[in-house]
């Protein structure tokens, strides 16, 4: 009478603890509960609350907020800015994946091959990524003055008069001016990383190529490009990330100017909701902003995929 | 039947009174007013003046101490009303105002309305006649803010390279055309602006509208009595991109700010400049001498309408849930004496054109005298920039953008900003 009185439960408790049981759920909640909390608060209360937002008419902190179904949206695909800043996000993403992924695999291949000084140079070249964002703008906003800039002046001092630009004031150029000032932050996180792919190549396929008559080129082609194709799907989707994510330099060089020249859909979010207060239309562009990083995403990840089979 | 006390209930009360007289004697529990501003009270030498101030105060109010929380920012980018609604902000706030500002806080309700302490400290008799009237017309008769400087915005220039070419400030707009052109040809910038600021291009193309279309046009288009598209707006737009095809502003300052616009001025590569009072700032900034620096609005072919243009730049506000509302009155009665406000006007740091005639008195940078005599004597025109809200100004500040880099036509500038201010409402 005794044994199973004694013996079922602890055994009962046993098989609790080696599963999931009643005290391992109570633990296992309390150590989660923090986590859940904050993802709860920063993360998933925000995101929802975006989402009811952009389906009302939400005007300044103050202001009484009721539903519009989906007049935000409909009021934004009727916005020539609007499309403008979408057509010029997806060239800022194309540029900064370029500019800035481009010169990282540039310097990590020229910096592999150097003999002397390798260290000096990773360190040295990878500096400006630890300025932010918003000191570079700053910083480049004085290289490209037209008149007092480094840019012009060196130009000036080399006898290339006709090569001085308005580089913030051009509306072709301004993109591309501040797309740079951006890459010179990013790329060197990708130069580390391209660098660490590097070494992970047999060196000997190298050796291979050159006694097949490979020149530098068709190695860089055929050895350093396939057996950097880890690397570079991590580089693209943090370059992706990073350019989806561009902001601060636009805003403290050009605050989307000269006549939206520079206007990119988050600089247009920061001015609906906190210039124009209307809360409720930069919800609805949060929104679309969202879907165009996923729907970019997925398609990224499939044409990886793809690569992959191949 | 008649309570009576009896000795020990007498001296029991007694002792009680003795001991509660010197509890009354004390001074009111300590009261703390909060004072948001001004913007540079980080800067030593403006801190000085206002702990002056705030001393001067605080004899006036036994037991109360004045605190001020420097400023985070504007209304424009949502400080201000961060501020009110978190609930720890200030009593009374001094900010860039302007009826497309206030108008944001005020329809949100986060400041009062100031209409009954207007009436009864009579306020409204401490500033310009025109300027009382201009603020009673904002919404619809109620009042939200106390003007505490206002703009003047016109023509800086350097007198000496004017001398020295033997120069004069012409007084038609066809003149200062044809001075722009000699200017030039003597290898100088005629007119510097750096846009990129977009305030700066906002000032600008103040000057020239109000140059071109008058106060009144331009009050009415301010005030939607008459569309952008008005043809004296268009021909303003249109001189704005005149002056940059003569070569008179030179088209690569569409990407220059104010500082580096402003840094061709000081070192006397431009000879005009389009600023405010606020402009010695930049010039005790940049270290660079005002003495033979000179002030003027822009001139104008219509009668009286060479005037210096801004409005009200600064206001004095109180948040609808300040803690202290009687004091935050009695702040802006005491900032609004006279008292207070000579003894800011003869600060070393004061710029400021105030909202009413202070007794005479000597600025201490001599060429803002020819700023507040323009002011004073010609009065203020708008500055569209102030009158505007988010959505429109925003248009405004691209447009100039986009017309001094002939990315947009006149006509099709105005359209834009009268489509910006038809969804304004």
């Amino acid at each position: 009478m005794a044994e199973p009185r004694v013996a079922a439960p602890a055994a009962t408790g046993r098989r609790y603890r080696s599963g999931i049981g009643r005290d391992g759920v109570g633990q296992a909640t309390l150590f989660f509960l923090p986590a859940l909390l904050l993802y709860g608060v920063l993360t998933l209360f925000p995101t929802l609350e975006t989402v009811r937002l952009s389906f009302t008419n939400a005007a300044g902190l103050g202001s009484t907020v009721s539903f519009v179904g989906l007049d935000n949206y409909r009021a934004l695909a009727n916005d020539t800015i609007f499309w403008k800043a979408f057509r010029q996000t997806l060239l800022w993403l194309v540029l900064h994946v370029v500019l800035a992924g481009g010169t990282g695999l540039l310097l990590a291949v020229l910096i592999a091959r150097t003999k002397l000084g390798q260290r000096f140079f990773r360190t040295a070249f990878f500096l400006p990524h630890v300025v932010s964002l918003a000191v570079v703008g700053v910083i480049f906003s004085m290289v490209y003055d037209p008149f007092f800039g480094l840019l012009n002046g060196a130009f000036r001092a080399a006898g290339l008069d006709f090569m001085t630009r308005s580089w913030l004031g051009d509306p072709d150029l301004v993109l591309f001016s501040v797309a740079a000032a951006s890459a010179w932050q990013g790329y060197g996180l990708y130069m580390l990383l391209f660098l660490a792919g590097l070494q992970n190549i047999d060196h000997s396929l190298y050796d291979v190529a050159a006694v097949d008559g490979a020149n530098s080129l068709q190695q860089f082609r055929h050895v350093t490009l396939p057996g950097l194709r880890e690397v570079s799907t991590l580089v693209l989707s943090l370059a992706m990330i990073n350019g989806f994510k561009g902001f601060a330099t636009v805003w403290v060089m050009t605050q989307g100017g000269p006549f939206y020249a520079s206007e990119l859909l988050n600089t247009y979010i920061f001015k609906l909701a906190f210039q124009f207060q209307q809360q409720g239309k930069s919800a609805a562009l949060c929104m679309v902003l969202g879907l165009l990083a996923i729907t970019l995403t997925i398609a990224f990840n499939r044409w990886r995929e793809r690569g992959k089979r191949w | 039947m008649v309570n009576a006390f009896n000795r020990r209930q007498l001296l029991q009360l007694t002792a009680a009174a003795a001991f509660m007289l010197p509890l009354a004697a004390l001074p009111a529990a300590a009261e703390t007013l909060t004072v948001w501003g001004p913007e540079q009270y980080s800067q030593d030498e403006v801190r000085a003046l206002w702990d002056e101030l705030d001393a001067r105060f605080e004899a006036m109010h036994p037991g109360v101490t004045v605190e001020h929380m420097l400023p985070t920012g504007t209304i424009n980018d949502g400080a201000v009303q961060a501020a009110i609604q978190s609930g720890v902000g200030p009593d009374v706030l001094l900010t860039n105002s302007g009826v497309g500002r206030v108008g944001i806080v005020a329809r949100a309700n986060l400041i009062q309305p100031l209409t009954e302490a207007y009436a009864e400290h009579g306020w409204g008799e401490r500033l310009y006649p025109w300027l009382f009237a201009d603020l009673q017309r904002q919404f619809d008769g109620a009042l939200y803010e106390w003007p505490d400087g206002l703009d003047a915005i016109g023509l800086w220039y350097h007198a000496d390279v004017m001398a020295e070419h033997g120069w004069e400030l012409p007084d038609s707009y066809a003149g200062m055309l044809e001075l722009f052109d000699e200017i030039k040809a003597a290898g100088l910038f005629p007119l510097m602006v750096g846009p990129r600021s977009n305030f700066n291009g906002g000032h600008l193309f103040g000057q020239i509208l109000q140059a071109t279309a008058g106060r009144d046009v331009v009050g009415d288009v301010l005030y939607s009595k008459e569309p952008w598209t008005h043809e004296a707006m268009v021909a303003g737009a249109a001189r704005l991109q005149e002056l940059v095809e003569r070569g008179h502003i030179p088209r690569e300052a569409v990407g220059m700010n104010l500082d580096e616009a402003s840094r061709l001025w000081f070192t006397k590569r431009a000879v005009f400049f389009v600023a405010g009072p606020w402009f010695t700032n930049n010039a005790r900034g940049a270290g660079f001498d005002l003495t033979n620096a000179a002030y003027a609005p822009m001139p104008s072919d219509l009668e009286g309408q060479s005037k210096p243009t801004g409005g009200i730049g600064w206001s004095w506000m109180v948040p609808t849930n300040t803690s202290n509302p009687e004091l935050a009155l009695a702040w802006i009665d005491f900032i609004t004496s006279d008292d207070a406000m000579l003894t800011r006007a003869q600060d070393p740091t004061s710029w400021m054109v105030y909202p009413r005639e202070l007794p005479p008195f000597e600025p201490a940078i001599p060429v803002l005298n020819d700023v507040f005599a323009a002011a004073t004597e010609r009065g203020i025109g708008y500055n569209p920039s102030v009158y505007m809200p988010g959505n429109v100004l925003d248009t405004y500040y691209q447009v100039i953008q986009g017309l001094i880099g002939d990315q947009v036509s006149p006509e099709e500038a105005m359209r834009l900003m009268q489509e910006a201010q038809d969804a304004a409402g």
